[in-house]
């Protein structure tokens, strides 16, 4: 077998399947399409909805209900409306007895039960007494909403007898603190923009790579041997590796063409979130600002230096040629596009897995063992950049480490596409 | 133009083909002929290097199919029964694409298939996405494309299965056109009307092994039938009563 390559046969190869691919409407939906829509509906549509959605409980009546007595003062503060920012009204709760609290909070009838088994204080020096709050802790929704506000009501009652006491005796209130504690955000820029969904960027590069390179990879493969037509290419006098060459370049180019649209949503994203999420949406900065979810926070937007773009173009090359040369070697076995499809599946995994765990990356050490793990240091070096973090030595290990990965997949393919058993199974 | 010594090939336990000899020339069409799984396929795609024998060897134009498949893929053409094609390509692009797989610039691609035009019909399929082709339409650009480069030795393996009347009329024509021209067709199928019709002569293979070869009317004295259809029942029956014998 000869392993010299000519590379007008390859291009000839990959210019085929090139072609074949940009007609087909399938592909171009998920090449394209599909990352353009995406992206920006994950990064800025879901934080959106998301803080319309618990922002909104500031503004919701819930219902609490009351087993025992609650003090006068307490009942007034749970069910007036706060009134405090100029944007936002936290309104109260709505009180109504019950009698059952678990049973109450488990179907639905009230969202919490405060429940007074001893005499509440009314003023600063009565004993401290206890009062119980059920409610569902699990739930976001009771999280964010019921439970926040009615604890919020609570401390400030707290707050008040305490400040009413000190203020009996002449005591200033600032004799509780000592010291305030101001907060302020030391993250990059790339850093604040990819917020806590910084883990979607890299899984959405790495799976739009992945879809784009799907459809091309099995139909030059399984798809070829189930038409008949592999048969007669191989009949011709071009060699095994420059089809094999021929077909890795070409589903390179549909998993980079992909990844590059997923790249435009990214930015596209990063721009529309700036002017949604941060400046143009008075009322939702207002729920920001009122200690509500902050959309911003969430990020998920990519926001990256010139260098740091060029560096994550090389990984997504190299992550591409990776993930077409697997394809390609698993793909020729199948006997039919089908069977081909079951048998790729399994690598969809070995992106979502890994991308799942990224959510917990400040958690994990970055040993150059981590970059030499091929696919999953692609994600690793992409989430640097997007955290504006790059380390250049490791992207380099990287992209090293999955060139030869893709060589040794290119040469077990190159050997599949000269075996009999393989070529003609049935 | 064809030389095949002492071929055999297995698949695990199943003998596929057994030491099978036989020689054809150029301007004649040699017949292969037997019942499915008589190793007729399997003897093809050695011929095409498609597939390596355990032992024996073939020649094809003087190359040898082991030691020489790149010279030997480029001097043969071949037409296999699956009509195979690439649907979202045109007839045009599919040819262009083979021809240039066997180093032809795009100049001479199309006036090759002009050519081909002239001779197979090729209007309607050229301009045509390969998706929407009729089976007649897409036995013309499987022909078209196995012979693109115009081969001296042109393979076609059950490949008038599946055709109505008129495309498998087309398909013997073409082949008594490609004999006249000097080449030499190698032509399997188990239809021995078509052996009658093109073959000049014809080698009979059963279960891996080649019981018979000559002219038709050689294989008719052989067995003192009148017909190649009854010639060919009286070999098959002959062969299992002698192996059955033999058990």
């Amino acid at each position: 077998m000869s392993w010299r390559l000519r590379w007008s046969f390859v291009w000839q190869v990959a210019r085929k399947e090139l072609l074949s691919t940009a007609r087909d409407r399938r592909a171009l939906l998920s090449s394209i399409l599909l990352p353009l829509l995406l992206i920006p509906l994950f990064t800025v549509g879901l934080p959106l909805l998301l803080t319309q959605a618990l922002s909104g409980q500031g503004q919701e009546r819930q219902k609490v209900g009351v087993i025992g007595t609650l003090p006068a003062a307490l009942r007034a503060r749970l069910t007036a409306d706060s009134g405090d920012t100029a944007s936002a009204t936290d309104v109260g709760v709505l009180l109504v007895p019950v009698s059952d609290p678990v049973k109450a909070v488990q179907d639905g009838s009230v969202q919490a039960v405060l429940k007074v088994t001893e005499p509440l204080p009314t003023r600063a020096g009565q004993r401290t007494a206890t009062v119980q709050l059920y409610a569902k802790l699990g739930n976001l929704k009771a999280e964010s909403g019921v439970i926040g506000k009615v604890r919020g009501v609570l401390d400030g009652y707290n707050s008040a007898l305490v400040a009413e006491g000190l203020k009996a005796r002449g005591v200033p209130a600032s004799f509780l603190t000592s010291v305030r504690v101001q907060t302020v955000d030391a993250s990059r820029p790339q850093e604040a923009a990819s917020g806590q969904l910084a883990f979607l960027v890299p899984m959405f590069l790495l799976q739009f790579i992945l879809a784009g390179s799907m459809a091309t990879a099995i139909d030059s493969t399984a798809g070829e041997k189930e038409r008949g037509t592999l048969e007669v290419l191989l009949v011709s006098p071009i060699r095994r590796a420059e089809v094999v060459m021929g077909k890795l370049l070409a589903t390179s180019a549909a998993a980079l063409t992909s990844a590059g649209f997923g790249l435009i949503g990214l930015l596209i994203s990063g721009v529309v979130s700036a002017l949604l999420l941060r400046g143009g949406a008075g009322k939702l900065s207002g729920a920001m600002n009122s200690g509500g979810p902050n959309a911003g926070g969430l990020g998920g937007q990519l926001s990256v230096t010139p260098g740091g773009l060029a560096v994550l173009a090389l990984m997504a090359l190299s992550a591409a040629l990776l993930l077409s040369a697997l394809l390609i070697a698993v793909s020729i076995f199948a006997r039919s596009y089908k069977e081909a499809q079951t048998y790729v599946t399994p690598i969809t995994l070995l992106i979502l897995l890994p991308a799942v765990a990224l959510q917990f990356s400040d958690f994990i050490g970055r040993g150059p063992a981590l970059y030499a793990v091929p696919v999953i240091n692609a994600m690793v070096v992409i989430l640097d950049i997007v955290k504006g973090v790059p380390n250049t030595g490791a992207a380099l290990l990287a992209v090293a480490v999955n060139l030869i990965f893709t060589a040794i997949l290119v040469l077990l393919a190159v050997r599949s596409f000269g075996r009999e058993q393989v070529i003609f199974r049935n | 133009m064809l030389q095949v010594e002492n071929l055999s090939k297995s698949y695990g336990t199943f003998r596929a083909l057994h030491n099978v000899a036989f020689s054809a020339r150029a301007g004649e069409v040699y017949g292969l002929l037997g019942p499915n799984g008589a190793g007729k396929t399997t003897l093809l795609r050695i011929l095409a290097t498609l597939l390596r024998p355990d032992s024996g060897t073939a020649q094809v134009a003087g190359y040898d199919t082991q030691t020489q498949g790149e010279a030997v893929r480029r001097v043969v053409g071949v037409v296999n029964g699956g009509m195979g094609l690439y649907d979202r390509l045109s007839g045009r692009e599919i040819l262009r694409y083979f021809a240039g797989l066997y180093g032809m610039t795009q100049a001479q691609a199309d006036a090759r298939i002009a050519e081909l035009n002239g001779s197979l019909g090729l209007e309607g399929t050229l301009d045509t996405r390969a998706g929407s082709f009729s089976t007649g339409m897409k036995q013309k650009i499987v022909i078209a494309r196995a012979v693109i480069h115009d081969p001296p030795v042109l393979i076609l393996d059950e490949a008038a299965s599946g055709l109505d009347v008129l495309a498998r009329r087309a398909l013997l024509d073409f082949v008594l056109d490609y004999r006249a021209a000097g080449r030499l067709v190698v032509y399997s199928t188990h239809v021995m009307s078509e052996v009658e019709e093109v073959c000049d002569r014809a080698a009979v293979l059963d279960r891996g092994e080649l019981i018979a070869q000559g002219t038709v009317a050689e294989l008719l004295a052989q067995t003192g039938q009148s017909s190649l259809e009854r010639a060919f029942f009286s070999m098959l029956q002959g062969r299992a009563e002698r192996l059955g014998g033999m058990q």
